[in-house]
């Protein structure tokens, strides 16, 4: 760790990014400790649950895999489970990319702390950051949520059978919820909203038959499609969705 | 396989995903493909809305959180405030046996 002598933007935009990421800790503890019970009752070690967490660090894959190890399922069942539910990761690194540029070095921790939260985050707070994005602020979004997900994870993972069940809550809304928040600063013309009305409503069709990662992969390029298609084939702003 | 083989197989197939995309960032792209990475958030947003929403048991109490957290985003501008409000809206919402 470098003790920056001269004063650095870096952590000033690394508070601001981890503060950024706040508001979401309320839907994140709640669903760590879920995440960690269904592991347990899964047959993992406490020491398994909170190195999934620790290593994969994909809230979605992780309940997807104490499910299919509950229900006995292979290991490369699972592997590929995974594999499938977090390619669009590839997609949120493309577009962070076009926003920050990163050395190689910032690239590689970048990568490992990646989630949909942080990156909805900084893509919509960065052009209001001082200078822009800056791996400061990505970082800080990133290990925000990582800190709360692991604490969540290894409360859960030990103290799960004492605690009330999230579900019964009603924590399920706050992911909608803090997603719309990141939806709604984006929506700021007519294509987006033509893109956001027609990416939701499919990912809902293909939902019903797709495991939820491959759902959010193809809805989101096919939007994304739809959206540049409708920008580059003409001028102005009106286009029936 | 034992577990932590099978986690740090999992763990094997998404840092990539990860890093891929991130290392992309410097290709010169086309003002169709500017346009296309414009749009993922709208649609990645959306694609992660939705049927979360509709798609749950308990959709209609989930819808009326969704439309007032969203309202109140929309005016104020304010994340917590519409995640916040939204929970109590989806709250009242059960409360009336929606």
């Amino acid at each position: 760790m470098v003790t920056a002598s001269p004063p650095s933007p870096f952590w000033p935009a690394f508070g601001r990014g981890f503060r950024a990421l706040l508001p979401l800790w309320l839907g994140m503890v709640p669903f760590g400790v879920a995440y960690a019970i269904t592991a347990r009752a899964a047959g993992l070690s406490v020491w398994e649950t909170q190195l999934l967490s620790l290593t994969v660090f994909a809230g979605a894959s992780q309940f997807a895999a104490a499910g299919l190890f509950g229900a006995g399922a292979s290991g490369w069942g699972i592997v590929a489970t995974t594999f499938l539910l977090n390619a669009r990761h590839v997609l949120y690194g493309l577009s962070l990319a076009r926003q920050v540029r990163l050395t190689r070095g910032e690239r590689l921790v970048a990568a490992q702390f990646l989630t949909d939260e942080a990156y909805g985050v900084a893509v919509v707070s960065g052009p209001r950051e001082p200078g822009g994005l800056s791996f400061g602020f990505l970082l800080g979004a990133e290990l925000s949520l990582y800190a709360v997900w692991n604490a969540a994870t290894l409360a859960g993972a030990l103290a799960g059978a004492v605690l009330p069940d999230p579900a019964a809550l009603g924590v399920g809304v706050v992911f909608p919820l803090a997603f719309l928040g990141l939806l709604v600063p984006v929506l700021t013309d007519r294509p987006a909203v033509a893109v956001a009305l027609l990416s939701g409503l499919g990912a809902w069709g293909l939902s019903r038959v797709l495991p939820g990662g491959l759902v959010v992969l193809l809805a989101g390029v096919g939007g994304a499609l739809l959206g540049a298609v409708l920008v580059t084939r003409r001028g102005g702003a009106g286009e029936g969705a | 396989m034992s577990i932590p083989v099978v986690i740090l197989l999992m763990w094997a197939v998404t840092y990539p995903a990860r890093l891929l995309g991130l290392s992309l960032g410097r290709l010169r792209l086309p003002p169709f493909w500017l346009a296309f990475l414009r749009f993922v958030p709208v649609s990645v947003f959306a694609a992660l809305i939705v049927p979360d929403v509709l798609g749950s048991p308990e959709w209609p109490r989930r819808l009326v959180g969704c439309v007032v957290g969203g309202l109140l985003m929309w005016r104020t501008r304010n994340l917590a405030l519409g995640i916040l409000g939204g929970f109590g809206a989806y709250w009242v919402a059960r409360g009336v046996g929606l």
